[in-house]
């Protein structure tokens, strides 16, 4: 009797491991958790957003007009970087991609599943700022994630704003 | 089955450690920006290009989705008169054409006429230098196969073949040249007509397959939606005569299955009752010859020739007579006789006959649109075709056409290509045609090309098309307009003072807007060029309706000839263009072999439509392999019981059967045109594709033929049982 309850306990707490391992697996693939940023080239948006005060749309040029923020082409990056000291190893790949023509694949941070439809030119039209949903990067060398971009979270600041929370705004 | 707990724990273990396999490969995502930003490109928001479907001779609009660079969609141009915004499958699918893998890439050449060792790339240059020495030194006939060509490639092309003293010749299969002879015998118009369905209150179609890919579907189509349900009073009738039900007869009110290749002899038979019973517009010298000509062969006669009772003519006639608006048309497979050109021109002749010529509903002529220079230009028959292959020809160009596949191994076709010194072909794709060419130099998609296409048919607004890329090019491939510029420049020809196609497009279209829209100077040019290739096109001028004076009087009968006697070779055979596929151009898209006929549920192969009353006879069960024997050959295809088809026909869809052209259609399915005979349309020379008679045979196998609902198939099925019960007392 005991060793059976023993067993059943077991087996049970295996395939609730099971499920539980393969669920964080699944989960990834849909939402990136916390990717590492480990870039290719060491950018660190403290530096630029921070220090230079280089303002957000300066780069994420699409985030007004689309519902993607865009990365900046090379040809921006080197905007600047054309007439500037190259001695720091991360500018020296930089300019190796640029002379190479090739661009640089940076590692994507936020990604939203697929079956949410979320534009920034909305957002940004209704006065919410980029700080609201990703955090101080201007106060930090890395860019974590801000916050968990779940449903939860979003309808929070839906309902505090008086944005609609119909499922079909976000689940078309 | 009793499920053990060791035998579930184990089946547990298996499946979480299977689901764990595609967990293991850790994705990583990236962002991967432009080096150089487009001015034109936002991420992640769509750009619209107005640009010209070229899947058939219609050249409907559309527009085409472009994110990033990568074309993703394609659409109707709302804007455009012909389509208003409606696309057909086969134009949806063009997207496929584009990414289509087994895309020709890189110019290739053929190291050898003999042996099987496979093409060679080479670069364009070299390919060029090869063509061009070829066209120098070259001593006997040169001739172009194309498919039919419109607007400046058209003139393009005929002025660069006329300077090297070269032939070109348009080649479609199934072209629907015998309707041409027919409006010219008819009407004195040289002209494919402009068939105003919209307008007519009944529709009396021999065999049109106006909703499926004949002349210009999707304003056909729209056509065919005002003439049922646009008018707040009146419902269109529409009457579809032809021996096998096809998706354009399942729409109609009624179907009459006639006896093939007798559609000429029934339009006689109403053309005599209509002149009989009714007071006609004719004048009497005309209506005298009208009575001569239909009043040949008796009423009775005719209904025992076309196996349509006499009541149901003289029904049909009178309400042909009695309709506000009548409208005669006729085409397609149930025409594809012997005596096409004379069937059609009696067909036509009944539109004279009630007075619907140059009339609202009936069938009318406009000025043909402008850059109509090409007209000249001959198109080749399969006939012709036959008789070219006897001509010993020096160099063979050959660009997006396939006679080796469209048209039946009893012509001797493939001398032409044997023979010739040299083949070079301009097509897009590896065919079966191509495929026995020397030398390919690919062209681009027409995604990827400038153009522009001349309305076709006679239209009330007189269009012309543009056509701009929308993608930068994939591979290393030339639009054949380039291609040709090159080879002139190469061979010092003159007239051809422009580098490229598109400035040599744009010296056209510079033309054309000063003479129709008043623009003069480059200024002004230049604002009017960026208006009209983002609205897809020139049009807006109405075309000037033509009057109808000369009316000839229409073609006395001819009887229909089969190949094969009745006794030996007991039924008809009725290869039909697949409404997807057309005559195979569509079978290397899987969007349009995927997609299911939409009487059969059939897709992704070739079938035969059988009555069942003949299968049963033969002891040929649902979906067994049918063996199909005319005097040239045999296929083996899968029966498909098909109530909606006359007891003595057997039809197979075209479009299957390629050798080479892509992963998708190589050896899938079979080519019906591979037992049909020689016989055509002795005025014009077209294929008679209908005029082979054959017999079948059980092969006892069972075939699998792919059906989205093969339920439907199954003669318990309940829709069948409902008709049952309602049709039982």
């Amino acid at each position: 009797m005991k060793r059976s309850v023993l067993h059943s306990v077991s087996l049970l707490s295996v395939v609730g491991l099971v499920a539980l391992a393969v669920g964080l697996l699944y989960s990834k693939g849909t939402a990136d958790l916390a990717a590492q940023d480990r870039q290719p080239i060491p950018f660190s948006h403290e530096f630029h957003a921070g220090r230079l005060g280089l303002d957000c749309l300066y780069c994420h040029r699409a985030a007004h007009q689309s519902p993607t923020a865009g990365v900046p082409s090379l040809q921006l990056c080197m905007g600047c970087h054309r007439n500037m000291d190259a001695n720091q190893p991360g500018i020296q790949t930089l300019l190796d991609h640029w002379t190479r023509r090739q661009p640089v694949a940076w590692v994507r941070l936020q990604r939203l599943p697929d079956f949410v439809y979320f534009t920034h030119e909305r957002h940004l039209a209704n006065q919410v700022q980029c700080l609201d949903c990703h955090g101080q990067v201007e106060s930090t060398p890395y860019t974590p994630r801000a916050a968990t971009y779940e449903m939860g979270w979003c309808l929070a600041c839906h309902q505090q704003r008086g944005a609609s929370r119909d499922c079909i705004t976000c689940h078309k | 089955m009793k499920l053990k707990r060791r035998t579930f724990i184990k089946a547990l273990g298996l499946a979480a450690a299977g689901s764990f396999l595609p967990g293991c490969e850790r994705e990583v995502h990236h962002l991967v920006p432009y080096v150089l930003p487009d001015d034109e490109i936002v991420p992640g928001v769509a750009d619209w290009y107005a640009s010209t479907c070229r899947e058939c001779q219609a050249g409907c609009g559309v527009v085409v989705r472009v994110m990033e660079g990568r074309a993703k969609k394609i659409e109707g141009n709302s804007e455009h008169p012909l389509n208003q915004g409606k696309l057909c499958a086969k134009g949806q699918a063009a997207l496929q054409g584009l990414y289509n893998p087994d895309r020709i890439r890189e110019p290739l050449r053929r190291p050898e006429r003999e042996g099987r060792r496979p093409f060679e790339p080479l670069a364009w240059e070299e390919a060029l230098t090869q063509l061009t020495e070829r066209l120098r030194k070259v001593q006997g006939p040169v001739i172009m196969i194309s498919r039919p060509l419109s607007g400046t490639l058209a003139e393009l092309v005929s002025t660069f073949m006329r300077a090297i003293d070269g032939e070109l010749y348009f080649y479609e299969p199934g072209a629907d040249l015998p309707l041409r002879a027919a409006s010219r015998a008819a009407f004195g118009m040289d002209a494919w007509p402009h068939i105003d369905l919209a307008g007519s209150d009944y529709v009396l179609s021999f065999g049109a397959p106006f909703l499926e890919g004949w002349l210009s579907p999707v304003s056909l189509g729209i056509a065919y939606g005002q003439m049922r349900q646009g008018r707040p009073l009146t419902r269109g009738r529409f009457v579809q005569v032809e021996p096998r039900l096809s998706l354009t007869g399942a729409s109609a009110d009624r179907w009459i299955p006639i006896r093939p290749g007798t559609a000429g002899l029934l339009a006689m038979g109403i053309g005599q009752i209509l002149l009989a019973e009714r007071p006609s517009a004719l004048p009497e010298t005309q209506r005298r010859t009208y009575e001569r000509i239909y009043g040949d062969i008796p009423l009775d006669r005719i209904a025992a020739l076309t196996d349509i009772p006499r009541e149901e003519l003289v029904r049909t006639a009178r309400e042909f007579g009695s309709a506000g608006a009548p409208l005669a048309i006729g085409g397609g497979a149930a025409c594809a006789h012997t005596n096409a050109t004379e069937s059609l021109a009696a067909i036509q002749g009944l539109n004279v006959v009630t007075g619907r010529i140059g009339r609202p509903g009936g069938l009318r002529f406009y000025e043909p649109a402008l850059f109509s220079g090409t007209q000249s230009i001959p198109w080749l028959t399969e006939r012709s075709l036959g008789e070219l292959a006897q001509r010993a020809l020096s160099v063979v160009l050959l660009y997006d056409s396939n006679p080796l596949h469209t048209a039946p191994p009893s012509i001797p076709l493939r001398r032409l290509f044997e023979q010739a010194d040299f083949v070079a072909s301009f097509s897009p794709f590896m065919d079966d045609s191509t495929s026995a060419a020397d030398l390919i130099l690919p062209d681009h998609s027409p995604l990827e090309s400038w153009g522009d296409h001349v309305q076709p048919t006679s239209f009330p607004t007189a269009i012309v098309s543009l056509s701009q890329p929308v993608v930068t090019p994939l591979y290393d491939t030339r639009a054949v307009g380039d291609t040709f510029l090159s080879l002139a420049h190469r061979l010092g020809l003159s007239g051809f003072p422009r580098e490229t196609f598109h400035a040599f497009l744009q010296d056209r279209w510079r033309r054309l807007l000063s003479e129709q829209a008043g623009t003069h100077g480059e200024e002004a040019f230049a604002a009017a060029w960026a208006h009209h290739v983002q609205q897809g096109g020139w049009w807006g001028r109405p075309g000037r309706e033509l009057t109808v004076t000369a009316a000839p009087p229409p073609l006395p009968h001819v009887p229909a000839t089969f190949d094969g006697d009745d006794q030996n070779w007991p039924l008809y055979f009725h290869p039909y263009p697949s409404p997807s596929l057309g005559q195979g151009r569509g079978a290397n898209l899987p969007w349009l072999q995927e997609l299911p006929d939409a009487l059969t549920s059939a897709m992704w192969g070739t079938w035969a439509e059988i009555n069942p009353h003949t299968a049963q006879a033969h002891g040929i069960r649902q979906g067994d392999i049918v063996r199909i024997v005319s005097r040239y050959g045999s296929i083996e295809v899968p029966a498909l019981y098909y109530p909606a088809i006359r007891p003595d026909v057997i039809a197979v869809p075209m479009g299957q059967g390629h050798q080479e052209y892509g992963r998708y259609a190589s050896r899938r399915g079979v080519n019906p045109q591979s037992i049909l005979a020689p016989l055509f349309d002795h005025r014009t020379g077209v294929l008679a594709s209908a005029a082979t008679r054959v017999r079948i045979e059980a092969t006892g196998r069972p075939g699998r033929p792919v059906l989205l609902e093969p339920s439907a198939l199954d003669p318990g099925h309940e829709l069948l049982t409902i008709g049952k019960a309602r049709s039982s007392p």
